[in-house]
């Protein structure tokens, strides 16, 4: 079966402004994955087409573009997932600047991420065993902690799109994991770092961020905790 | 050599280009219809300044608004109370209760619920005046 990829490129030593190319390529049945279509057209037809991945299983979170208009990942979305009789479109993030082709700058992502101290934080002295966490409490946390960093969420947020200072879905959710971990001591100064305008309060339930998780992930519901637990300590 | 990487899109071309689901037509029409009825306050006082200028002129402005073509319009002005307002309890039921988890149900009874009223109020508004229509051709 013939399918139709109609890729954006952009080469930064050649091009002044992206744009798009057509291969055909050849897909064994509708459980193939697009990714395997963009290793077909880099193996095959033109080796500069310039895509990032790394585990192809959904895991390691290197390779959200967008398929036909919506945030994917290339390695868990399936043919049958999308409309493969006409063209299927293949762009890079949206709203995230392009180095080349569909690689796009994540640094603005990674400092935003940052902001929200992404790691454990409890100066108390270790105990003779582990730090204990009742399993009700680690149930709590399981759901925010799937996420591998895609960047699908915050580049498919209006909010972000309009906003280059939001701090988006993903560091929003990583700083549900930590406010909410009843080992972490850190939790004032992460709500302190997303209480501002620019913060969670940017957030206007659009719902853009769970449709786009690749790992099902209920991003807004996590972030309304946050807000509820703001206006708590405000209270 | 380093090359600058390219900066991506303005919000409206993102916007306009990126899938939408239930959720962003609620966004979409929570916007416009929130950017309508602002619009609506100014032109409201704007009417109300007639006030100023004796019971005529106010008593003509009201002629005007009694004609069908006013009617209707502020027919299509209660569609916008009503979205706006239900949709506002949906963002308030996303936000502190545990809506997010089911906001395209309450979404299908904002619409449901909106859709109802506005019939209703359609209705109430038009009843007398296409019966009296009707009177008239016999």
């Amino acid at each position: 079966m013939k399918v139709t990829l109609r890729i954006q490129r952009y080469n930064p030593e050649r091009d002044s402004e992206p744009y798009y190319q057509e291969f055909i390529v050849e897909a064994g049945d509708e459980k193939e994955r697009i990714l395997d279509l963009l290793h077909q057209v880099k193996w095959k037809f033109d080796g500069t087409l310039t895509f990032r991945r790394s585990c192809a299983h959904g895991v390691c979170g290197s390779d959200g573009i967008r398929i036909n208009g919506r945030n994917r990942l290339a390695c868990s979305t399936l043919l049958r997932d999308v409309n493969y009789r006409k063209p299927i479109v293949i762009e890079p993030l949206p709203s995230i600047p392009i180095i080349k082709d569909l690689i796009v700058d994540m640094s603005d992502f990674y400092r935003k991420y940052e902001a929200v101290k992404p790691y454990m934080v409890n100066n108390s002295p270790p105990p003779e065993h582990e730090r204990y966490q009742s399993n009700d409490d680690a149930e709590k946390l399981f759901e925010s902690a799937k996420c591998i960093l895609c960047a699908c969420c915050t580049t498919s947020c209006p909010s972000s799109w309009s906003d280059d200072n939001y701090i988006g879905p993903a560091a929003l959710l990583k700083a549900y994991r930590f406010v909410f971990d009843t080992r972490d001591e850190a939790a004032d100064e992460r709500l302190d770092a997303v209480d501002t305008p620019d913060g969670i309060w940017r957030c206007h339930t659009i719902f853009n961020c769970v449709e786009a998780c690749p790992k099902e992930i209920n991003l807004t519901w996590h972030i309304s905790q946050l807000k509820k637990r703001l206006t708590e300590r405000e209270m | 050599m380093a090359y600058q990487p390219k900066p991506p899109d303005g919000w409206l071309k993102t916007n306009l280009r990126y899938y939408k689901h239930p959720g962003s037509w609620a966004w979409i029409l929570h916007r416009i219809t929130g950017l309508g009825l602002t619009a609506y306050i100014f032109v409201h006082i704007y009417a109300l300044t007639t006030l100023t200028q004796g019971p005529k002129a106010f008593d003509d402005e009201m002629k005007l608004f009694s004609t069908p073509v006013f009617k209707v319009l502020e027919w299509l002005l209660f569609s916008l109370v009503l979205y706006h307002a239900f949709n506002g309890v949906r963002i308030v039921l996303v936000d502190w209760a545990n809506g997010a988890k089911y906001h395209k149900k309450i979404l299908t009874v904002v619409y449901g619920l909106g859709v109802v009223l506005f019939i209703g109020m359609g209705i109430l508004m038009f009843r007398e005046p296409i019966a009296n229509m009707f009177a008239s051709l016999k």
